[in-house]
């Protein structure tokens, strides 16, 4: 028995219609322009395995509700651009999509977190025409979008590994100039995204 | 205030070192050029009086082997020679200053309080405008996020927030900052661009105004 009980299939097919979707609208975007609007686009259903454990963490019981209905992350994706205008390029794309709805932007890159985190997060209602966990037909399911430049991922991966690791000598110290690497990377995309306008306007 | 005294006659080293003391310095008192560069290797101190005649070491080539040993803590020498030659060496040396002998204690202290304010002049920590932070020592730009800055761009913002209340022309910021270099109005207008953009990043509440090759200034939006 799944933890997504009779929506284990359809999830799968929801997330692989939606990275169509944003796969489409950018060869058209490739074509007409010569430039890619990401360099990586990754999905997947989170495993039953995390699953069960974010429920348990969060308190809550392992039902099919509260994997799709109280959580959200049940499908995501994580689209990596080179500039963060195309961060921004993206997030409007998708939500021009037929049948997405977003249900909660979150602009980390605007606003970072205190750690020094920038992202852009999105969580998406996205219908279909398969049954969803409250047996409505068409369907909704939650699907949750992070969207960020290389500099911000590959932060976010060394982040990722302090988080995890335990018995760290001086933390502070390593989280000090971990945050001081998300202003330096900061400083760069900016810079960056700055210079190619002004190649753009020579 | 730790201060460094170099003195080879007795009694003027006691006096000196005791009147100090009485005004609330650290005084680490020592006979000769050599002493002085020994101590000076081995600790910190905020300001050094050397006297320039002393034996082992005299007082000039002390001070210069102190700076070569990148040691930049304010210093004053103390001449009894009148001669001009004598006090031009002990500048170029690397002094800040100088007093010829005889002189008033209250002299001496009144030249090491003038010597601090300038340290701590040069020393600014942190600017502000607006509803952001340059801390220099960070290299870092604070409002809403931090971001990093480049040290040009650094150099930039902290020119533009002392001179708020003008404008500032281009050929001005060339002078000020880029001297010497291979830079023209198109480097300004590009620095002017990242700090500009750097200051959205953060949410600043200020912004650049001024067009490429023309003056620039800080504005509240």
């Amino acid at each position: 028995m799944s933890i997504y009980g009779h929506c284990r299939d359809t999830l799968v097919s929801v997330m692989n219609r939606l990275v169509s979707q944003i796969e489409a609208y950018s060869k058209t975007y490739e074509a007409t322009s010569g430039e890619r609007l990401y360099e990586h686009l990754r999905y997947r259903v989170k495993s039953e395995e995390s699953m069960l454990d974010k429920l348990r963490r969060r308190g809550l019981e392992p039902t099919p509700m509260n994997a799709l209905r109280t959580l959200t992350d049940a499908i995501g994706l994580r689209i990596v651009c080179l500039f963060i205008d195309d961060v921004y390029e993206n997030a409007a794309r998708i939500k021009a999509l037929p049948g997405v709805r977003v249900v909660q932007e979150k602009d980390y890159i605007r606003d970072a977190k205190p750690n020094g985190y920038r992202s852009y997060h999105m969580i998406l209602d996205v219908e279909t025409e398969e049954t969803d966990v409250e047996g409505n037909t068409p369907g909704h399911y939650y699907v949750e979008i992070q969207l960020r430049t290389i500099a911000m991922d590959t932060w976010a991966a060394l982040e990722h590994e302090l988080k995890y690791k335990k018995d760290i000598r001086n933390p502070e110290v390593i989280a000090q100039e971990l945050h001081r690497c998300a202003n330096d990377l900061a400083a760069c995309d900016v810079s960056m995204q700055t210079l190619k306008r002004i190649i753009r306007e020579m | 205030m730790k201060i460094l005294f170099a003195e080879d006659e007795t009694d003027l080293r006691e006096v000196v070192t005791a009147y100090l003391e009485y005004q609330g310095y650290t005084v680490i008192a020592v006979c000769n050029g050599q002493e002085a560069l020994e101590k000076a290797k081995a600790d910190a101190f905020d300001a050094m009086v050397l006297d320039v005649m002393m034996p082992v070491m005299d007082g000039i080539t002390a001070m210069r082997r102190i700076r070569e040993a990148g040691n930049l803590s304010p210093a004053i020498f103390l001449t009894a020679k009148s001669q001009v030659s004598d006090r031009v060496e002990g500048l170029d040396a690397g002094a800040d200053d100088y007093l010829t002998k005889p002189f008033a204690m209250e002299e001496l202290s009144a030249r090491l309080r003038a010597l601090e304010r300038r340290k701590r002049d040069y020393k600014v920590r942190t600017l502000s405008f607006g509803n952001i932070v340059l801390d220099t020592e960070a290299s870092e730009l604070r409002a809403h996020n931090t971001i990093g800055l480049a040290y040009k761009e650094m150099r930039l913002l902290g020119c533009l927030i002392t001179n708020s209340e003008r404008e500032i022309p281009t050929t001005e910021l060339l002078r000020e900052i880029w001297a010497g270099e291979d830079a023209d109005a198109n480097t300004v207008w590009m620095y002017v661009s990242f700090l500009q953009a750097k200051l959205q990043s953060v949410q600043a509440n200020i912004a650049i105004s001024g067009d490429r090759g023309h003056s620039y200034q800080l504005r509240e939006i």
